[in-house]
């Protein structure tokens, strides 16, 4: 990978992995932070439904109500690489990502055979 | 080993090409035209090769399986549509195969439709729950490859063979131009359908291709696709052979598998109608899988059958509200072979959305390296774009104006 991305293009909309690989969302949306006159710093990556009325006006809205509307921000530093996928350093449970899953997981345990 | 992997791909691309919409829109387009659109089956089964090469390389290099490519190169608005029109679509395709797995057990069986639609579902539920991904590519795959009762058929039918090759020369040869045109767009619709895709380059991930598979992935395209097509060849000139100027719609999946069983008798009948149960029961799973696929690369969640149901909860959830409600939707009645050809033609208006960024994503140097789309597959991915852009547009107002193929 060149030293230079296109933020738009190469880092938004991508697929997160954690540090073991596993999915646990998606790029949502950025944040950007520099003083006037200065370049513009990607600080942290922001994942969840609370960044899609931003992304998609009242639809977006409306399916991120529906998703529960939290936002998590993954700090740069928690960057490890961004090429087809972005990955992470940390452990998504450490980053509260993917806590829908783990929501469910409970739920899918009662029925047999879950596990194989 | 090589060779016995391969051969595995090829069946499960049989399987998984030929659903209730090519044999509704097959066996109807042999029955109104004769074999006089044999050649749209050609233009088909080129794009899904061509499609399914790409998103197929596409995966094996990058990782990325299409939804994917659609969040990132539509980008979430847009993205968010095509991700809703092709879950509604999706839907609207996975209750027609449970209806029609449930109409071949009513054929085979004799027992109540109503009772066969919930065995059907729990069927499919539990195969798809203990089974892994491999051998319930592997199981569908073979039990579809009875269909092959349908080459046989067409050749006991004794076509007049000379018909049958003018039939793959592009003509327009008809007092019904537009009903031409509307069978033209559905035999496309139905070979190019996006679920094949979601599935296909899915599937490549689930069984963790690399740049080594690229030959697999190859061979898989061409050759499960090309003789998806050479059955689709066979259920149209049965349906022209059998049905033209009879007077006979093939509205049924029964009429469909007289095909076979007029030319054949009883043992045609039977091979004909546990191929048409394991090619639709396989393409149930298929889109049942596809409309979780899609849901969770878009929005970024663990997805994938090679992670058991609890590794990826909220992709087993996907898949199990869908089969729940696709079964209510079978419930109500709804005649499974009308609600294709809904399907099929709503589809169609939805394939750019799905076409467009494979293209993108398969010519980016940054992840696809020196696997970029090669100068014929973005040769053809370009004349392609356009019959997908065409088709998309003319769907509707030709289902319209032909009031669904009924005038």
């Amino acid at each position: 990978m060149s030293d230079s991305i296109n933020i738009g293009l190469h880092l938004v909309d991508r697929q997160l992995l954690d540090s073991e690989g596993r999915r646990c969302g998606n790029v949502d949306d950025l944040a950007l932070e520099g003083n006037p006159g200065e370049p513009l710093e990607v600080v942290a990556i922001l994942s969840g439904p609370g960044v899609w009325g931003q992304r998609a006006g009242l639809l977006g809205r409306f399916f991120g109500w529906l998703g529960g509307g939290r936002t998590v921000r993954i700090a740069w530093e928690d960057v490890e690489n961004v090429a087809a996928h972005v990955k992470l350093r940390k452990h998504a449970k450490e980053l509260v990502l993917g806590r829908g899953g783990e929501r469910l997981r409970p739920l899918l345990d009662k029925i047999p055979g879950a596990d194989q | 080993m090589k060779i016995f992997q391969v051969a595995l791909g090829i069946l499960a691309a049989i399987g998984g090409f030929v659903d209730i919409g090519d044999l509704v829109f097959n066996v109807s387009a042999g029955a109104t035209f004769g074999y006089q659109l044999l050649w749209v089956i050609v233009i088909g089964v080129v794009g899904i090769i061509t499609y399914s090469e790409m998103c197929g390389r596409v995966a094996a290099i990058s990782g990325k399986a299409v939804f994917d490519a659609v969040r990132e190169r539509l980008g979430f608005k847009t993205g968010l549509m095509a991700l809703i029109a092709a879950q509604v679509v999706n839907l609207m395709t996975l209750t027609a195969e449970i209806g029609g797995v449930a109409i071949c057990l009513q054929l085979l069986s004799g027992l109540p439709y109503r009772w066969l639609i919930l065995i059907a579902g729990i069927a499919l539920a539990v195969v798809v729950w203990v089974t892994s991904f491999d051998w319930i590519e592997r199981i569908f795959g073979y039990g579809g490859l009875c269909l092959l009762v349908f080459a046989v058929a067409a050749v006991k039918l004794h076509p007049a063979w000379g018909a049958v090759a003018h039939g793959f020369v592009p003509h327009v040869e008809t007092k019904s131009p537009l009903l031409y045109a509307y069978f033209a767009i559905g035999l496309l619709g139905a070979a190019m359908t996006p679920y094949e895709v979601y599935f296909y380059s899915s599937g490549g991930v689930e069984e963790r291709w690399g740049p080594k598979d690229l030959g697999l992935n190859k061979a898989n395209a061409l050759i499960g696709y090309g003789l998806g097509g050479f059955l689709s060849f066979a259920l149209m000139i049965v349906g022209g052979s059998l049905f033209l100027d009879k007077g006979i719609e093939p509205e049924f999946l029964g009429s469909i598998t007289m095909g076979a069983e007029v030319p054949l008798g009883e043992i045609g009948l039977l091979l004909a109608l546990v191929g048409i149960l394991f090619a639709v029961g396989g393409a149930a799973i298929d889109t049942l899988f596809s409309g979780a696929y899609a849901l969770a690369q878009f929005l970024g969640w663990e997805w994938g059958r090679y992670r058991h149901p609890r590794g990826a909860p909220r992709f087993t959830v996907t898949w199990l509200v869908l089969l729940v409600v696709a079964l209510g939707l079978v419930m109500t009645g709804v005649d499974p072979v009308q609600l294709t050809e809904y399907a099929v033609i709503f589809s169609a208006v939805a394939l750019p959305l799905t076409y467009i960024p494979i293209l993108l994503v398969a010519n980016d140097r940054s992840y696809m390296r020196e696997y970029t789309n090669g100068k014929l597959a973005n040769f053809l991915g370009l004349i392609y774009l356009v019959v997908v852009l065409v088709i998309s547009l003319s769907a509707i107002p030709l289902m319209i104006l032909t009031n669904v193929g009924q005038n």
